[in-house]
C-alpha cells in the first residue's frame, strides 16, 4: 500500500530494505477481498453471453447432481425398451426445463432445503414404484409418466434455486440460461449412456430381479438419507 | 412383486453391443476429460479446444480465484503482508479537482489485471464517490475488512460508471478490488470526497 495524499514518504526508506527482505520471504501479496472460488466464482466475475462454458456448467451440474441421476436410475431402472426410456426421459427434462427455465427468469427464490427434501421424496417415491409398493397399499398403480412429470417440475425448481445462488449477469441472461438449460440436457443424456450400459450387463444377468429388489431397497433408503439431511439442514438453518 | 416383469433376453442389447458402447463411453470420458474438464477447471489445454471451445478462459479464472483464495486464508490479518504492499504500490496519480472532489485517481488495466484502492477512514466516516470506465467495463467490489470485520458495499461486473457513498461500520481500510474481465485495457476515473485520511494502492 502507498501512503498517498496526506503520508511522509521520507519514512518509507529505512522500511524498503526491510520490506525488500522480507518480499523474498513472502512471494504473493493478497488481495483480501471476499472471493468466491468456483463455478459460482466464475459466473459472478463475467456477463454477456456464453453458450458453451454455460452448456458446460449445466452439464457439470446434472453428472455431479447425485439427486437428479439416482431419480434417472430409479426412472429407467425397468425400462427395458429404448423407445420407452426416451418418453420417459423427455418426459422428466420436459419438467425440470419448464420450472428451472421460469424459476430463474421470475426469480422464484425457494428454500434450497426444502425444495432438496422433495427431490430426496422424489427418489424415495421412483424406488417404492419400483418394488411395486404403491399397488400392494394403495390397490393400484400410480401413473408413472404423470409422476415422472411432476417430480420432473420440483427437479427443476430446484436446479433454479442453485442457478439464482449462482448470480449470473443480467447481461446475457436469457441465452447463457438456455445454454445451461441445453447442458443439463447433454448432461443427462451422458450419464444415461453410462447407465444404460450398466444396465444392460445387469439385466442380463440371472439374478437381475431379485438384486433388483435389493438395489431398490437400497435407493429408498438412499433417498430416505437425502431428505433427511436436508431437513436437518432447514432445521438448523432456522 | 415388481412394478415390471423379468426383462426377455432378446429386448436387450447383446454382449457384443454392450462391448461396444462401452468402449465408446471410454473413449469419450477420457476425451470430455482431456479437451473439456482439464480446460474448464486446471485451465490446462493440451489439444487446443478447450480454447476453441471457450472454456480455458473459465479454468484460468478459476485457477485465479482459487490461488486468490488460499492466499488470503494464508496471509490473513498479517502486517507484513501490507507493508510488502506499502513498497510495491505503484504511484497513483491524484489530482486536487474542481471545488468538490478531493481526489481524483486515474489507473488502467490490461485484461486480467486488478488492483485494490481504498480510502482508510475512521468508524462512522463517509465517502462520496463518483467513477467512470473508458476502453471497456469494469468488475468491482467495494468492500472493508479490518481485525475479523468485514462489510460489502456494492458490487459490480461489466459496468462503465458509478456514484454513490457509504458510512463506515468500523475503522480501517474501505475501497475497491478492480478487476478487467474485458478483452480491451480499461482506464478507470475515480473521483473521492469524504473523510479520510489517505488513499492506499495494492498492486
Amino acid at each position: 500500500m502507498k501512503t498517498l495524499s496526506r503520508g511522509s514518504r521520507g519514512a518509507l526508506v529505512p522500511l524498503a530494505l526491510l520490506a525488500l527482505f522480507t518480499l523474498v520471504l513472502i512471494p504473493g501479496t493478497a488481495l483480501a477481498h471476499d472471493v468466491t472460488p468456483g463455478d459460482a466464482g466464475y459466473i459472478q466475475e463475467i456477463w454477456g453471453v456464453h453458450v458453451i462454458p454455460f452448456i458446460y456448467l449445466g452439464a457439470k451440474h446434472m453428472i455431479t447432481g447425485y439427486d437428479h441421476i439416482l431419480f434417472l436410475l430409479g426412472v429407467v431402472f425397468f425400462l427395458y425398451h429404448m423407445k420407452d426410456v426416451a418418453i420417459y426421459v423427455s418426459l422428466f427434462a420436459l419438467g425440470h426445463s419448464v420450472t428451472m427455465l421460469l424459476g430463474v427468469w421470475f426469480g422464484w427464490g425457494i428454500n434450497a432445503y426444502i425444495i432438496d427434501a422433495i427431490i430426496g421424496l422424489s427418489v424415495i417415491y421412483k424406488a417404492l414404484d419400483n418394488l411395486g409398493a404403491f399397488q400392494k397399499w394403495l390397490g393400484f398403480q400410480p401413473n408413472t409418466m404423470a409422476a415422472t412429470l411432476i417430480f420432473g417440475l420440483f427437479h427443476g425448481t430446484g436446479l433454479a434455486s442453485k442457478i439464482l445462488e449462482y448470480q449470473i449477469a443480467e447481461d446475457g441472461l436469457l441465452a447463457n440460461l438456455l445454454s445451461f438449460n441445453v447442458g443439463v440436457e447433454l448432461g443427462q443424456l451422458l450419464a444415461l449412456f453410462v447407465i444404460l450400459i450398466v444396465m444392460g450387463y445387469w439385466r442380463r444377468s440371472p439374478n437381475f430381479m431379485r438384486q433388483g429388489t435389493y438395489a431398490n431397497i437400497i435407493m429408498a433408503g438412499l433417498g430416505v438419507l437425502l431428505t433427511y439431511q436436508q431437513i436437518a439442514g432447514y432445521i438448523a438453518s432456522t | 412383486m415388481h412394478n415390471a416383469s423379468k426383462p426377455k433376453l432378446e429386448d436387450l442389447p447383446t454382449n457384443a453391443q454392450l462391448r461396444r458402447s462401452s468402449i465408446i463411453a471410454c473413449i469419450g470420458a477420457v476425451a470430455i476429460g482431456v479437451m473439456v474438464y482439464m480446460p474448464a477447471e486446471l485451465g490446462k489445454d493440451p489439444t487446443g479446444v478447450g480454447s476453441l471451445l471457450g472454456l480455458t478462459e473459465m479454468g484460468e479464472i478459476k485457477q485465479q480465484l482459487a490461488a486468490e483464495a488460499a492466499a488470503d486464508a494464508e496471509t490473513h490479518g498479517d502486517e507484513t503482508s501490507s507493508l510488502v504492499n506499502d513498497i510495491l504500490g505503484l504511484f497513483v496519480g491524484t489530482a486536487h479537482a474542481q471545488e468538490a472532489w478531493q481526489d481524483q485517481i486515474t489507473f488502467t488495466l490490461a485484461p486480467g489485471e486488478y488492483t485494490e484502492i481504498k480510502a482508510t477512514m475512521e468508524e462512522g466516516a463517509s465517502l462520496f464517490y463518483a467513477w467512470s470506465s473508458d476502453g471497456g467495463r469494469i468488475n468491482f467490489d467495494l468492500h472493508a475488512h479490518a481485525d475479523g470485520q468485514d462489510v460489502t458495499y456494492e458490487k459490480g461486473r461489466g459496468k462503465t460508471s458509478g456514484e454513490g457513498s457509504f458510512e463506515t461500520p468500523f475503522a480501517g481500510n474501505h475501497g475497491w478490488f478492480w478487476r478487467n474481465r474485458d478483452d480491451e485495457a480499461v482506464t478507470v476515473t475515480l473521483q473521492l470526497r469524504g473523510d479520510y485520511s489517505a488513499i492506499v494502492r495494492d498492486e
